[in-house]
């Protein structure tokens, strides 16, 4: 009977030979499937050729098979078809079997072809301690042309049971109390009442330590962002003692086992990762290094976004994710960052989704120079991509762009990326769409209707100083221009070509900054603080270039000649005082600034429109008919 | 300002309240005979106004303020014109506002 057995070196071979792209020119290899575990609904496995063991993943086609036991974990398999990836972000590559067949008995243990010292070590229970003596796949020189393998001969070291347990226990708690809390908890099913779990996490991103002073004292605190193997994210953050502890042994990109966190709910002024709750870590916390063991990033998990609803996160602190259709892809952009003089790469690529709506999504270096070179290379086949994690801002209305952290996936095999294509292959491509940043602008032709929505009168403002704490809270109001102070910076001196501020050169002439040139001439645009009155109350306002031009009726270089003129009438008065008491409807926002440590309310004009009677009228019918209602209800009562 | 003989804010349905005293009222001119003119309210109902014309040119808009003859008709004393982007339900609503809750708020 022939006994059926890895094929000696199969992993080893293959990974040396990235040139086999085909089945037909692999020999077909057998594996031991060690490790085998759900994520999803498809499996991932070790595979094994008793010397390598490599990371594995069926495809979901197998999983009925797996499901039926015709595979199961530690039988062999012959894989007929597969394919060799990377590991997002990694250096390490994976086999993605499409098509394999089981062989032979299901063993009974992990096939291991190396030194016999290993056998006392059979037990699956402890896999990590397994590993220890196992030889490290990196180790293992490749000779490419005849794919013999060479290895170091094996230093063996032998070890007391009491060294290797310290080696990999450090800090954390006896085994005997590990194992029972050693199984694994996904991220999501975490809770603040539940305490008695373990987690197994990577670090997808660690802040630095940073120290404070409160009412309370001194400290030092730093976070780290936790991400399982469902792509679930949490944020995890210690204090003084706990933070020492843990800061050095956090370290970014590596596998921990934690447990003993506390958790309680997000506090949503500093989210940016999805989870309603955060976890803390203190001194009796546990965090245990998986050394060696690989963890999978699976599939991203996304929570798409549609474009006619990203109104509502633009300047949000909140990061989003998108699914789209490529309609266009720039060329590259070379973009000088202020902080630095540093040119860095950009690329803008406009997206279309079922909404029917078009946003424009900037990608920053890397992302610009590779993927996005990718893309405009496929951008006439109408690409899907997903991404993850983007900043919405509010350029041009609505405008997206990459953070470091960002994830671009082409194509993606989602069900929301075929429902997208099968959109747009039968409609999306012939429909005319609308970018969503055009509605959006309240100096657009169409904004005037944002002048009736929101509607309050100022003292809705000034009563509430904590207004726009948050995020800027957006409000139309009618009110009468009533003070503009004469002598104040009213203008600053800009560059023609972008509108920052420049500086005056040494000899004749304008530094810009932003355009790092210098222009013979600048031109003054408006800066201006307005005082503003209705029948409830005042306050001030602050009007930029467009705004104010529109209230005085003039731009800042017209108005700078006219204060300079000397003369019997001052025209430049006369220009202020015709401004005074005039009526306007506003668009503003609101905000808070911090002053010398205290907390003031600042308001902008973001659109400035003449009053339009008829409008009004009906916002006052409205008005009085709210009330007029609240009053009968309450007199039913 | 001369407050001696305060008109009420009208519309077709309600000039019958004011018979024989004086109303203000706007309407759209709908067509003209000598001596009178016909005009639609802002409640869609004819009004016919009697006495002296208005004087070209005129608005599509105009508000009389006279004598209410009848619950269809006033006798004009003055003509002012109001525009051709009035709004007739805003002052329609007036009208209602004026004569019911907020009467006291008026004559």
């Amino acid at each position: 009977m022939q006994t059926a057995s890895v094929t000696p070196d199969a992993i080893s071979s293959v990974l040396s030979n990235p040139s086999f792209d085909s089945s037909s020119d692999r020999p077909e290899i057998v594996v031991q499937v060690v490790d085998l575990k759900p994520i999803g609904n498809r499996y991932t496995f070790g595979a094994n050729d008793g010397k390598t063991k490599v990371k594995a993943m069926f495809t979901a086609s197998l999983t009925p098979e797996i499901i039926s036991g015709k595979i199961q974990n530690l039988c062999l398999i012959r894989l007929i078809d597969f394919t060799v990836n990377d590991i997002s972000s990694k250096s390490t590559k994976y086999f993605l079997v499409t098509k394999c067949e089981a062989v032979g008995s299901v063993l009974d243990s992990e096939i291991n072809l190396e030194s016999k010292s290993q056998e006392e070590e059979e037990a699956t229970t402890e896999p990590k301690r397994q590993k220890l003596e196992h030889s490290p796949v990196s180790d293992v020189k490749m000779d490419v042309s005849t794919g013999i393998t060479l290895k170091p001969k094996q230093e063996f070291v032998s070890k007391s049971a009491s060294q290797i347990m310290t080696e990999q226990r450090g800090n954390a708690a006896p085994a005997a109390r590990m194992s029972m809390t050693r199984r694994v908890h996904p991220l999501v099913s975490l809770n603040p009442y539940q305490g008695n779990w373990t987690i197994k996490v990577r670090v997808t991103n660690k802040g630095v330590m940073r120290n404070y002073k409160n009412a309370r004292g001194e400290g030092c605190v730093f976070n780290v962002e936790l991400t399982d193997e469902e792509g679930t994210q949490i944020q995890a953050t210690m204090f003084n003692d706990a933070a020492r502890k843990f800061y050095d042994r956090f370290q970014l990109g590596k596998v921990y086992y934690i447990s003993r966190g506390t958790l309680k709910l997000a506090n949503k002024q500093f989210k940016t990762i999805q989870n309603d709750y955060e976890m803390t870590l203190n001194d009796n916390s546990e965090v245990e290094e998986a050394s060696s063991e690989e963890m999978f990033i699976p599939e991203t998990k996304f929570n798409f976004i549609p474009i006619e609803e990203l109104g509502m996160y633009v300047n949000q602190k909140e990061l989003i994710d998108l699914i789209g259709v490529v309609q266009s892809v720039s060329p590259t952009m070379s973009i000088r960052r202020r902080t630095d003089n540093e040119m860095i790469p950009k690329r803008d690529i406009t997206l279309a989704d079922e909404s029917k709506k078009t946003v424009v999504v900037s990608l920053w270096n890397d992302l610009a120079t590779g993927i996005g070179q990718e893309l405009l290379d496929m951008a006439d086949k109408s690409p899907v991509i997903a991404i993850k994690s983007l900043k919405v801002g509010d350029f041009q209305g609505v405008s997206l762009s990459t953070i470091s952290r960002s994830n671009v996936v082409i194509n993606p095999e989602s069900p929301e990326a075929k429902k997208l294509k099968s959109w747009f292959d039968s409609e999306g491509k012939e429909v005319s769409m609308s970018s969503i940043g055009s509605g959006m602008s309240p100096l657009s032709k169409n904004g005037s209707r944002s002048m009736y929505t929101d509607r309050v009168l100022l003292s809705h403002i000034t009563s509430n100083p904590s207004l726009g704490e948050e995020k800027p809270v957006f409000l139309s109001t009618r009110a009468y221009i009533s003070f503009i102070k004469p002598d104040q910076t009213m203008w600053y001196q800009a560059c023609k070509t972008c509108n920052k501020k420049v500086t005056e050169a040494l000899d004749s002439g304008y530094w810009c900054e932003g355009c790092q040139k210098k222009y013979e001439e600048c031109s003054l645009r408006y800066i201006m603080a307005v005082k503003v009155t209705d029948s409830s109350g005042e306050t001030w306002i602050s009007s930029f270039n467009d705004e104010a031009e529109k209230i005085l009726g003039c731009s800042a270089d017209e108005l700078n000649k006219l204060r300079s003129e000397e003369g019997e009438v001052n025209e430049y008065q006369t220009k202020l005082k015709e401004a005074t008491w005039s009526c306007h409807a506003f668009r503003v926002s609101v905000t808070q600034n911090e002053y010398n440590g205290e907390k003031r309310q600042r308001v902008t004009v973001k659109g400035v429109a003449p009053v339009d009677f008829a409008a009004e009228t009906r916002l006052l019918l409205q008005d009085i008919s709210n009330k007029t209602n609240n009053k009968a209800s309450q007199l039913l009562f | 300002m001369d407050t001696s003989s305060p008109s009420a804010f009208v519309n077709g349905a309600l000039l019958r309240r004011y018979i024989g005293q004086k109303v203000r009222t706007v309407i759209q001119v709908i067509g003209s005979d000598t001596g009178s003119v016909v005009g639609k309210s802002t409640d869609d109902l004819q009004i016919v106004v009697r006495g002296p014309s208005p004087t070209p040119p005129l608005t599509t808009y105009l508000e009389v303020i006279g004598i209410a003859e009848s619950d269809n008709s006033i006798r004009a004393e003055t003509w002012t014109n109001f525009g051709n982007t009035f709004d007739p339900q805003n002052y329609n609503e007036l009208c209602k506002l004026a004569n019911g809750e907020f009467k006291h708020l008026f004559i």
